[in-house]
């Protein structure tokens, strides 16, 4: 069996090294990628809970492929809103979760990192 | 010119050239003859080890291409020293090439013989590779090759995959007529192109409207083996576009259905069906053991993946398509099939902005969470039958016109789209980034088992 390609081996580098002090878990996903969840995540006051986790992929045809969607755990709106566009509530590998859907139009490979999307994810969930 | 020889598939080892690096080798070698040595990549083949150009590094005359002290010339000791230094740190094969004069037949001098037996013992350890000595013609090569397991065999073909997919020998091949079933068709391919469609391992990724027509020609046509990749089963609603499809087939794999079809077609096919998406290993494993490739399936991850096997497998393909736009209030606009041509070593889909990485980071998900990570929800698009057969039909004739050497031009390569509204007929020259990591030497191009297409996950 041929070790993970190192451009995912990397990626999953440089999104610990982004959330340092978080667990960060990775899993295979059965194509040559991985799944990737970020534990203790703050999303921001405007949000119960204000802390949750943070799933991606990185899939096999990494960096070509964009990463997207994000999920985070279900979380409600503290000011009694629902959700606004771009986020929706799904499941993902098998638990509830809240689907974040932001594309990188005019994808660049190195401000699209895995790394990177997830922080401005995290900051842009955390402004809505 | 004289007409070139044309040669079936050569069982043994075979090196493969990208089009445009043999344009630039030709006009350095041909007339006046000069030193070159090529990198080359590593993969297996359906009839032997394969081995992949990717890179040449040409020897200026009269500095690094200098009077011999045995033969004519010979290759200066430091231009030898630094590629062979750039084998090593590649991990690539390391392939001298000079010309000789002649046409249709080639061999290695005795002087040439005795310098590989001077040179490349030594050289084989330094780089710890495959090395060996190349000698052509315009129509015709020879190679002597040393491994690196230690022991030394002749090169059987050159394949050069461009707007004809030349196939360089020694010498030409006889042909043996063709069967009497295929007297017609051999009337205008030859016996010897006849034999190479036989002799030919071609693949359709996608058995849908256009794939199904694919492969009930190819298997007329007498391709000798069609691998089939669907991972699809056969709807109500795709009846009226699948090639002898009936009521009893819908529930069936797509690719039960092309098989049947093609046993029909030619009960001598031989069938190797993947009922997987492309990327699965599985199906990328076969598809790095083909001859050509046919991608009829409309998805970013098959155009990524089968892009991925042209430009790091140097596998010839041809990416086909239909367009049809109907908006919400019904109104149709522009249709246009497109015929795409994707050669090694050029504009690949990703320079071509063909591939969206948003839709291809859907695409890869698993099936469950797919449809839920699809923010606008897909609507079916229109197909229909004639206008798939359009399109399939300038895929096929490109395939068998450059399989048997009938092009015209050796480098035509274009893209055709067809507007049938407007009748229109257009040829687009496809264009290349010039550091794109798939179709450049400075990524994948001729990587072959290296570069890892095919990759499972341990962590
Ligand atoms: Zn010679
Ligand atoms: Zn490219």
């Amino acid at each position: 069996m041929n070790t993970l390609a190192s451009a995912i081996t990397e990626a999953v580098e440089a999104v610990r090294a982004q959330f340092t002090g978080h667990p960060v878990e990775v899993v295979p996903d059965g194509t040559g990628g991985v799944f990737v969840t970020v534990e203790d995540v703050p999303v921001g006051p405007s949000y119960a809970p204000a802390v949750t986790w943070l799933g991606f992929q990185i899939s096999a045809a990494y960096p070509d492929a964009d990463v997207y969607p994000h999920y985070v755990g279900p979380l409600s709106r503290t000011d009694g809103q629902s959700h606004g566009p771009a986020v929706q509530s799904t499941g993902w590998r098998g638990q509830p979760a809240l689907q974040i859907s932001r594309r990188s139009n005019r994808r660049d490979a190195i401000v699209d990192s895995a790394a990177l999307k997830a922080e401005r994810i995290r900051l842009w969930l955390a402004d809505q | 010119m004289a007409r070139r020889p044309v040669n079936p598939p050569a069982e043994g080892w075979s090196l493969t050239i990208p089009h445009r690096l043999w344009t630039e080798l030709s006009a350095h070698l041909f007339p006046f003859g000069g030193g070159a040595v090529l990198l080359a990549g590593h993969a297996e083949g359906a009839r032997g080890p394969r081995l992949l150009a990717y890179d040449l590094i040409t020897a200026t005359n009269d500095t690094a291409y200098i009077p011999g002290e045995y033969g004519h010339r010979a290759l200066a000791p430091s231009f030898v020293r630094d590629a062979a230094v750039r084998a090593r740190d590649e991990s690539a094969a390391y392939l001298a090439v000079h010309a000789h004069g002649g046409l249709d037949r080639v061999r290695f001098s005795s002087v040439d013989t005795a310098s590989h037996e001077r040179g490349y013992p030594a050289l084989r350890q330094i780089t710890g590779q495959t090395v060996g000595g190349l000698v052509f013609t315009p129509h015709a090569a020879a190679g002597d090759l040393w491994l690196a397991d230690g022991s030394r065999t002749p090169l059987a073909e050159t394949v050069i995959p461009g707007g004809n997919l030349l196939r360089l020998r020694p010498c030409p091949v006889t042909a043996t007529p063709a069967g009497p079933g295929h007297d017609r068709q051999a009337r205008l391919l030859g016996d010897v192109g006849q034999a190479t469609l036989n002799r030919l391992r071609v693949a359709v990724v996608g058995l849908g409207g256009v794939g199904s027509i694919l492969v009930e020609e190819l298997a007329r046509l007498g391709v000798g083996t069609l691998v089939l990749i669907d991972d699809d089963t056969v709807e109500a609603t795709n009846l009226p576009r699948l090639v002898a499809a009936g009521k009893d087939d819908i529930g069936q794999l797509k690719t039960d259905l092309a098989a049947r079809n093609a046993q029909r077609a030619n009960p001598r096919i031989r069938l190797i069906p993947k009922a997987t998406r492309v990327e699965h290993p599985e199906a990328l494993n076969e598809l790095a053991l083909c001859d050509w490739i046919f991608l009829a399936a409309d998805s970013a991850s098959a155009r990524h993946w089968v892009n991925a096997t042209v430009q790091q497998f140097l596998i010839p393909g041809v990416q086909v398509g239909v367009k049809i736009p109907v908006d919400s209030a019904g109104c149709v606009g522009q249709i246009h099939t497109a015929t795409r041509i994707m050669l090694p070593g050029d504009g690949c889909l990703w320079c071509n902005r063909l591939i969206d990485s948003t839709q291809l980071a859907i695409d890869m998900h698993p099936k469950a969470e797919r449809d839920a990570a699809r923010y606008v929800p897909g609507v079916p698009v229109p197909s229909v039958i004639t206008l798939n057969t359009l399109a399939a039909a300038e895929a096929l004739n490109h395939f068998v016109l450059a399989a048997t050497g009938l092009h015209d031009d050796d480098h035509d390569h274009a893209a055709v789209i067809h507007r049938p509204r407007t009748r229109q007929r257009d040829l687009q020259d496809p264009r290349q980034d010039a550091n794109c990591r798939w179709c450049t030497p400075a990524g994948r191009l001729g990587r072959g088992d290296s570069g890892s297409v095919v990759q499972t996950a341990t962590l």
